[in-house]
């Protein structure tokens, strides 16, 4: 099994293939885009200057057939947060790249003429290339995919990466999109900027034949086997994955977090939603039906849970993917706005220009608290998030965000940790996920510890939103899990039968051990989870984060979120000592 | 007593008036009604769920009050 770190410096465009570091063959995913950034990029550097790198790299079990296993990772220094960056995303292009024997594409420096765009192709046999194309320059990511795609053999099958227009423009919001099992570029590593990051590289675009390859082979076929069955049948059997998520997707969540008043509606002024059904998973089923829109679909090949929809537009055409529940909050409750067709729009705006929708749904909310537009004035909305392809305002100071926002129009509500702005849940309200916000190396992020599913949804055990009790710990223990998921490469909605189910659990580093033929067992699965976290950490140490940068906004613990009327209450000590564990780590590591 | 109760995602056909959706319902019930009880006589499927009153979790043998919310929820989540 070949794993190799393809470099492609863009200063003197030279590409060169190495073999990983021995010392690094336990890494995948983010453990491995963790220890790249860690190693290569100055703590001080400049995120969208030369010095910066960008990283995509699939899990351990990419270009397998183990269930959801096949997401991947992009890392770099952040231009949002300022700190180290992996930002997740499903899509074809871990298992395209990992079928290349690639366990990640290190891309450094920068494009000497800033007018310049490349396009890295890497094709089925391995070999990589720099193509100029700088008429692709401002494309949008579904123009830029039909180009893309007119470049390609007859029969290729490929993955696309790409940044649009946003990230051209060097917006800290830009994500980066990845091509689905249609070619959709309709999946994201959306947040934290790594759009602009790779445009400021002057790669506009990736794209990776696998043609003719297959799964990949294990070391030990049998025993890979016997545990995927394992694996799969669990995800199957639990009602969460092999029922909820099929039927009605991500956004399944928006009644029943409206429900537990953990809905951050108006700008967090309130944890309900009046339109919460007209915006939630249910309805959106049932409408996507009407217009003759399929079920349901993965946002990668071996996805079993298929959690995926296309929202098809009133004449049933493709419209944009989801929307996910993140985005259905976003630019729905946190906007005021309480029609799906409307928040549609919204997202296919975001996905075309390359934005994360989630930190734009919340700094559009931002801008509205600010008096500057109506809450649920949806025309408007999309109108001031278009002002930027110009270069106008408000456009370009929205497409920084949330913070950015808040300070150039005069907003004191503004729901950010280390600049970047807090998904779907109230903190005040689902207070574990506060201590996951408040901590995380990403910032606000509920991916990185999702006690949501402890908290509210009575996944993995149970424990009261309501109180601080407890909270730290259990965050503390996901953000490990979590690290480890996303280092093998798993959706982490696996973690909802992983949870409940011990064979489950087992069956992943049995999967990862029969595949690599290395030992893997609970222990060290959870150590390369611990591993990724310390770098991380350190990693924003250097870059100058104290213990000051791991708090929630002052006004969570003063302003009351109706209807509980409550309060974020967990206290500095228990938020400092969620990553007690990193000297001991760093130390194991040789790091200290 | 007069309780609001309602039922969603997969459950939300069980609403007595075979309607649907999740929009709440007025129940007129007897002083002493617990959430099993409801559960029971709804026919909901013998499988796990998320309960809450007013917006908070509540067991199965929570005694309902007047004027309460009730909201039954199948095993969900996403992100």
């Amino acid at each position: 099994m070949t794993r190799d770190i393809l470099r492609v410096d863009m200063g003197d465009l030279s590409i060169t293939r190495q073999p990983l570091p021995d010392a690094w063959r336990r890494y995948g995913g983010r453990a491995l885009t963790d220890a790249i950034v860690y190693s290569e990029v100055p703590p001080d550097a400049e995120p969208l200057g030369p010095d910066n790198v960008l990283v995509f790299a699939p899990g351990i079990l990419g270009g397998t057939s183990a269930p959801n296993g096949g997401r991947i990772s992009v890392g770099g220094k952040s231009p949002l947060t300022g700190g180290i960056k992996e930002s997740n995303s499903g899509g074809q292009a871990a298992h395209a790249l990992a079928r290349n024997g690639i366990a990640a594409v290190v891309v450094t420096g920068a494009a000497a003429d800033p007018d310049a765009r490349y396009c890295l192709v890497i094709e089925n046999d391995g070999s990589a290339s720099l193509e100029r194309v700088d008429e692709w320059a401002g494309l949008g990511n579904y123009d830029l995919a039909e180009e893309i795609a007119a470049t390609r053999p007859e029969g290729d099958r490929y993955a696309t990466i790409q940044t649009g227009p946003a990230g051209e423009a060097g917006a800290k919001a830009a994500g980066i999109a990845f091509s689905d099992p249609k070619g959709y570029p309709n999946r994201f590593a959306g947040r934290g900027g790594l759009g602009a990051v790779m445009a400021s590289k002057g790669l506009k675009a990736v794209v990776v034949s696998d043609k003719g390859h297959g799964f990949l082979g294990h070391a030990d076929k049998e025993a890979f086997n016997a545990s995927m069955k394992r694996f799969a049948t669990a995800l199957k059997d639990h009602a969460v994955t092999g029922q909820a998520l099929p039927a009605y997707g991500t956004n399944v969540l928006t009644n029943i977090l409206s429900e537990a008043g953990g809905l951050p509606t108006r700008n967090f002024s309130h944890g309900t939603f009046e339109m919460a059904d007209d915006i939630g998973g249910e309805r959106q089923a049932e409408t996507i039906k009407a217009r003759g829109g399929e079920e349901h679909h993965g946002c990668h090949t071996g996805c079993t849970i298929q959690c995926s929809r296309y929202w098809m537009d009133k004449d049933g055409h493709y419209k944009t993917k989801g929307p996910e529940y993140e985005t259905a909050w976003s630019f729905g409750a946190d906007c005021g706005i309480g029609d799906l067709d409307e928040i549609a729009e919204l997202d296919r705006a975001c996905g075309d220009l390359g934005l994360d929708t989630i930190e734009m749904g919340a700094t559009m909310a931002v801008y509205m608290d600010s008096g500057a537009l109506e809450f649920g004035d949806a025309d408007g909305a999309l109108k001031a998030l278009m002002s930027g392809v110009e270069g106008g305002t408000p456009g370009r100071v929205l497409w920084n965000g949330a913070a950015a926002t808040g300070k150039e129009f005069g907003v004191g509500r503004v729901p950010t940790v280390k600049n970047q702005a807090m998904p779907a849940y109230d903190p005040r309200s689902v207070m574990g996920i506060g201590v996951t916000y408040a901590t995380s190396t990403m910032g606000a992020d509920h991916t990185a510890g999702y006690t949501v599913a402890t908290e509210i949804l009575k996944v993995g055990g149970e424990a009261d939103p309501l109180k601080p009790e407890g909270q730290a710990e259990l965050s503390k223990n996901l953000q490990i899990a979590t690290a480890a998921l996303d280092s093998l490469g798993f959706c982490i909605f696996v973690a909802f039968p992983v949870l409940d189910i011990p064979e489950a659990f087992a069956a992943l580093h049995e999967l990862a051990a029969a595949h690599t033929g290395d030992e893997w067992d609970a222990d060290s699965l959870m150590q390369v989870g611990r591993e990724a976290l310390t770098f991380e950490r350190l990693f924003n140490e250097k870059a100058g984060f104290t213990a000051a940068d791991d708090r929630l906004p002052a006004w969570m613990m003063t302003e009351k979120l109706p209807p509980h009327n409550v309060v974020f209450e967990v206290t500095d000590a228990e938020l400092d000592s969620v990553f007690d564990f990193v000297p001991d780590t760093a130390r194991e590591m040789g790091l200290a | 007593m007069k309780v609001q109760i309602a039922l969603f995602a997969s459950l939300s056909r069980y609403q007595p008036d075979g309607e649907g959706g999740r929009a709440p319902r007025e129940f007129e019930l007897a002083e002493g009604t617990t959430i099993a009880d409801i559960i029971l006589s709804l026919g909901l499927p013998d499988e796990p769920r998320v309960v809450f009153v007013n917006g908070r979790h509540a067991p199965d043998d929570h005694v309902l009050a007047e004027g309460e919310r009730l909201a039954i929820f199948p095993p969900v989540a996403g992100g």
